[in-house]
């Protein structure tokens, strides 16, 4: 066996990390290599003398220390639980804490005064907008009136253009795109008649207001463009009011066979 | 049985148990101090440095994963310690020694002639002294019970092998001062 082998499993004998049969094997190896055996008894002597060495017992001053040490360390870590105050103040440290106070309270001011301000303001702006949207309808309800009483087909489609734009329209304004719609000389503005007042179909009488159009209607566009909100609504009551038109002998014939499909929709 | 292992324990440490700390000290403290004591001979030194294995465990506490054993844990620590120790006073236990040298020729006859031959014990002390520092701590470490060649591998950061072949020349280097000492 090498030396270095020998070695370690001395070391190994010595310190008790053999167990039984390799302790058996290590006592038999030596008892039939005694060069190996003076080397053992030299070392384990000193080993075993290793165990006599007299070692102190650590007084009570010890004790007392590491529970005074591990007492501040508790309540440092109880302290560092509540302490982001602390934190913030050490990371401020190089300011001079006067300076940083009256900082601190100027800001306070400052937000409490810009808050104030800022909710006076809200409560006064408040009714604002509905004021102000009241008055452009009123404007805009006006303008339309009389934009349609104007004699440029252009004026009159602006104003059937801001009708369309007004939130809820009221019986005048609903009176005057229908007349528009039924009598206006241009087939443009009627057709944007027909758009505006397609905003209101929930109501029944522009309902019934657009279905009797039909049949005074004499272009063939218009008539095409109500026979398709017709179809759009699925109203009903519109097919007298179509049949009715298929019944004059001058229609044009893509209206008449747009009448058609249009009430077969319909039905 | 498993919430009671030191590794266990250290655990809880770790996650912010720290009363757990305490058993661990009472566990430990006079392995530890014994280790100081043997290194440095000196009880009060080394009650300050058992103080300082707590202290730098607590402080690295994070860096404890439980995979190896907490005893080599700590005693990496404690010979981390020992070493900072030891080179902080470097130049005081310099002097020391140089003036322990001058006690000794001044007074060896003196001193010899006090000294009980018979006295192995005191011998072997001083031959233990007289080891270098790394000799000195594998030798202390692997006869502390409960302590394998394995861990001590761990602390001293060496194969198992390697601790054994080192534990061993210390061993013989021990005992060939212990012969001169006995000689003089």
């Amino acid at each position: 066996m090498e030396q270095e082998k020998f070695d370690i499993w001395m070391m190994e004998y010595l310190s008790g990390e053999l167990d039984e049969n390799r302790q058996l094997e290590f006592e038999n190896y030596l008892q039939e290599h005694q060069k190996r055996k003076d080397d053992f008894d030299t070392l384990s002597v000193a080993w075993n003398e290793m165990d006599r060495a007299k070692i102190p017992e650590p007084s009570e001053k010890m004790d007392t220390a590491f529970f005074d040490m591990l007492g501040s360390e508790k309540e440092m870590k109880k302290h560092e639980k509540f302490s982001w105050f602390l934190s913030l103040q050490s990371y401020f440290g190089p300011i001079r804490k006067p300076q940083f106070a009256f900082g601190m309270l100027l800001l306070s001011i400052g937000l409490g005064i810009g808050y104030l301000f800022n909710s006076n303001k809200s409560n006064v702006t408040e009714p604002g907008p509905v004021i102000v949207n009241n008055e452009t309808e009123k404007v805009r309800e006006q303008l339309v009136l009389t934009l349609l009483a104007q004699p440029s087909a252009n004026k009159r489609l602006q104003a059937v253009n801001e009708a369309s734009k007004l939130n809820d329209a009221n019986e005048h304004i609903m009176k005057a795109l229908f007349t528009t719609l039924n009598h206006d000389p241009n087939i443009n503005v009627r057709l944007v008649a027909i758009e505006s007042l397609a905003k209101y179909v929930e109501n029944p009488e522009v309902r019934m207001g657009l279905v009797k159009s039909i049949a005074m209607q004499d272009s063939p566009l218009v008539q095409i463009a109500l026979a398709d909100l017709m179809v759009a609504l699925q109203e009903k009551t519109s097919i007298d009011s179509m049949k009715r038109l298929l019944q004059q002998p001058d229609i044009d014939k893509t209206v008449k066979q747009k009448l058609e499909e249009s009430i077969n929709h319909i039905i | 049985m498993h919430q009671l292992t030191d590794n266990a324990l250290m655990l809880k440490v770790k996650s912010g148990d720290l009363d757990k700390l305490g058993l661990l000290y009472e566990r430990h403290k006079k392995r530890l101090f014994g280790f100081f004591y043997n290194m440095n001979g000196n009880a009060s030194t080394s009650e300050d440095l058992v103080q300082n294995v707590f202290v730098r465990i607590l402080k690295y506490k994070h860096t404890f994963t439980g995979e190896g054993s907490f005893s080599a844990w700590m005693f990496r620590t404690a010979r981390n310690v020992n070493n900072d120790h030891y080179k902080k006073y470097k130049k005081e236990a310099h002097q020391a020694e140089l003036s322990s040298v001058e006690y000794k020729l001044e007074d060896e006859s003196r001193l010899n002639a006090k000294m009980d031959k018979s006295d192995e014990i005191g011998q072997l002390s001083r031959a233990m002294n007289q080891l270098p520092p790394e000799k000195r701590e594998v030798l202390i470490l692997s006869k502390y019970k409960g302590i394998k060649f394995s861990e001590i591998g761990e602390i001293l950061g060496c194969s198992e092998g390697a601790a054994k072949v080192k534990a061993h020349r210390a061993l013989k280097d021990l005992r060939t001062i212990f012969l001169q000492l006995e000689t003089k």
